[in-house]
């Protein structure tokens, strides 16, 4: 894999360069990735329609048979389904017909899915039930004879759920989604969501930026207190200098944690209050940042990818999903969901509302966020023949579990992704 | 504040004292005019000192979901915000520009308590001259009168759309 050349069907078009990965490997990422519009194509191909596990959306968005949810894998339209037997479906929202979309609505519940435009018919698995004047009007026109609605179907895709997370693949010969996780992975979802959970919030953010540069910025835990300076300005006790980086086996997904410093687990911090994490600050409103201590693992802060657009963050209480669609090769739609567990005190709930603050489209810890990735792509895009220099913590990728102040989640991501494009 | 303040839509037909008409419609121009002018440090004390602002999206509204894009309780986490703005938060520079439309007025639940129901537009200028429509959508107030001046008690800020571009970090 290391240096090897872009395979030929990559450029079909004949105004591309050839593209060669630099030779000093995941160190380099060639900044023509994250604006050649063929290699976005290819993407789409070999990522988002290829051999992973797309995060499709929560299983309590589509609780009751009849619900659906249309969301995107890559750029491709889906609509995720439950059935009457409470089977969940995800099937490309596409009309077997002439190809328009049968699922307008973000959510609706419906007895089955109707295209509008013919009025095809289908079950809320995706099999065809009904044609529209399929035996014509007064004799005339119709289907051929040989038509057969068994033939024709929505596609489907292989669904399976996880931690209440609905997940979908185009891929036919795919490990479980916990093997696509690996152990690590799946331990640590299961700590953050493997409960029933409550959606407090959502909202999106459009980024001017390739999706790649979000996938960067989130495995890049080197910037996290350079770029966001929020918790030093405000001089909060953090109380959690101590963390690192656990990298799946594979290298494609990773969680960055920081843990708050035993020296420091003083008896104020052990007793059972619920303020009991309590933060110092020079902050005017403290309320802003009232915790709990909500697992004994002493982690206070995570973000958790899944390659290759999904990551979790746990940010003090504040539980959200972040989901990255790719919108155009320069333009990304990242989702914020924020999250609380059903068995959750109406205190507790208090606590993550105010601590959505922190995060989001205008979160006063990471705002900063929704706006470095667009001057990447700004820096960047009339130099396709550079290359970004990644050596923090050194050339390996590997698990870092002393120390935050590295780049190999980075280097973990341009590992998979050589891997999974063939570059 | 216990009722839903979409309500006002059928407000009564009661006339509210002319003074009180100029006061409410007094803040909520200032406001707009403050943002503006890009004097930020004024925003929290267009509230009272426990004012609530809410900054949401209209499928949260409606859903009546507690988390939106920025929820301040009381001035002391404006002030926050506002240091953050100048001190922590980094962003390419930009101004607003508030088309605000002519709010309906009601009595609120207390004695010199008022409701109020207004829309806006905003549009957004980045420092390159790049002009777009940044957000449209709604302001649901509930003001008081402290000292022959109105105040927000609470503004919910109800944006049409679930999708911010770039990034919010000067409140609409």
């Amino acid at each position: 894999m290391t240096g090897a050349s872009m395979p030929s069907d990559v450029l079909e078009s004949p105004t591309s360069e050839p593209f060669e990965w630099p030779s000093e490997g995941v160190t380099r990422a060639p900044y023509r990735l994250f604006s050649d519009a063929d290699i976005y194509a290819l993407e789409q191909k070999r990522i988002f329609r290829g051999p992973v596990w797309s995060f499709l959306c929560l299983e309590v968005e589509i609780p009751k048979p009849g619900d659906y949810r249309t969301t995107t894998v890559g750029e491709t339209p889906v609509v995720v389904t439950r059935d009457r037997e409470g089977q969940i479906h995800a099937l490309v929202n596409r009309c077997a017909h002439k190809g328009a979309l049968v699922c307008l609505k973000k959510k609706d519940n419906v007895a089955s899915l109707t295209c509008v435009y013919h009025a095809w018919n289908y079950e809320l698995d995706g099999r065809l039930k009904g044609v529209a004047f399929r035996n014509g009007i007064r004799g005339h026109g119709g289907m051929p004879a040989d038509f057969k609605t068994e033939d024709h179907r929505l596609q489907p895709l292989k669904v399976e759920s996880f931690c209440g997370m609905v997940f979908g693949t185009f891929a036919d010969e795919i490990d479980s989604v916990e093997h696509y996780l690996g152990a690590d992975m799946s331990t640590f979802l299961k700590r953050n969501l493997g409960r029933p959970l409550r959606i407090l919030g959502t909202h999106s953010q459009i980024i001017h930026n390739n999706w790649k540069l979000y996938a960067e910025n989130l495995r890049d835990s080197y910037h996290a207190t350079l770029l966001h300076t929020f918790y030093t300005t405000f001089k909060v006790n953090r109380l959690d200098m101590d963390g690192g980086i656990i990298l799946s086996d594979r290298k494609w997904h990773h969680i960055s944690f920081a843990r708050r410093a035993k020296m420091t687990e003083a008896e104020e911090y052990t007793t059972s209050n619920v303020h009991s994490a309590n933060y110092d600050s020079a902050l005017a409103g403290p309320g802003l940042l009232e915790a709990w201590d909500e697992f004994d693992d002493g982690i206070t802060h995570s973000i958790q990818t899944v390659f290759p657009n999904l990551c979790v963050q746990f940010t003090l209480n504040s539980l959200a999903i972040r989901f990255f669609a790719p919108r155009g090769v320069d333009k990304t739609e990242l989702f914020w969901i924020y999250l609380g567990y059903e068995r959750d005190t109406p205190e507790q709930a208090d606590m993550r509302v105010m601590q959505s603050n922190l995060t989001g489209a205008a979160g006063l810890v990471s705002l900063e966020d929704g706006c470095i990735n667009e001057f990447v792509q700004r820096g960047t895009r009339t130099s396709p023949q550079h290359a970004s220099f990644m050596e923090m913590g050194g050339r390996q990728v590997a698990s870092e579990k002393q120390s935050r102040a590295t780049e190999t989640a980075v280097r973990g991501f341009w590992h998979g992704y050589r891997e999974i494009m063939g570059f | 504040m216990g009722w839903h303040m979409n309500e006002i839509a059928h407000f009564s037909q009661e006339r509210l004292d002319p003074s009180v008409r100029d006061m409410v419609e007094d803040l909520i121009c200032a406001y707009a005019f403050a943002l503006d002018d890009e004097d930020i440090d004024r925003w929290p004390y267009f509230f009272t000192e426990s004012g609530v602002y809410v900054l949401t999206t209209k499928e949260n509204h409606d859903a009546g979901l507690p988390i939106g894009i920025i929820r301040c309780i009381g001035r002391g986490m404006m002030s926050d915000r506002v240091k953050a703005f100048h001190t922590a938060n980094i962003f390419e520079p930009h101004s607003y520009s508030h088309m605000v439309s002519r709010p309906l007025i009601g009595r609120g639940p207390r004695q010199d308590s008022y409701v109020a129901r207004s829309n806006f537009q905003v549009i957004r200028t980045m420092q390159d001259g790049r002009t777009e429509l940044f957000a449209t959508g709604k302001y649901l107030d509930s003001m008081v009168i402290e000292k022959d001046a109105a105040r927000f008690q609470e503004r919910i800020v109800v944006l049409d759309s679930r999708q911010v571009d770039i990034l919010v970090v000067m409140p609409i």
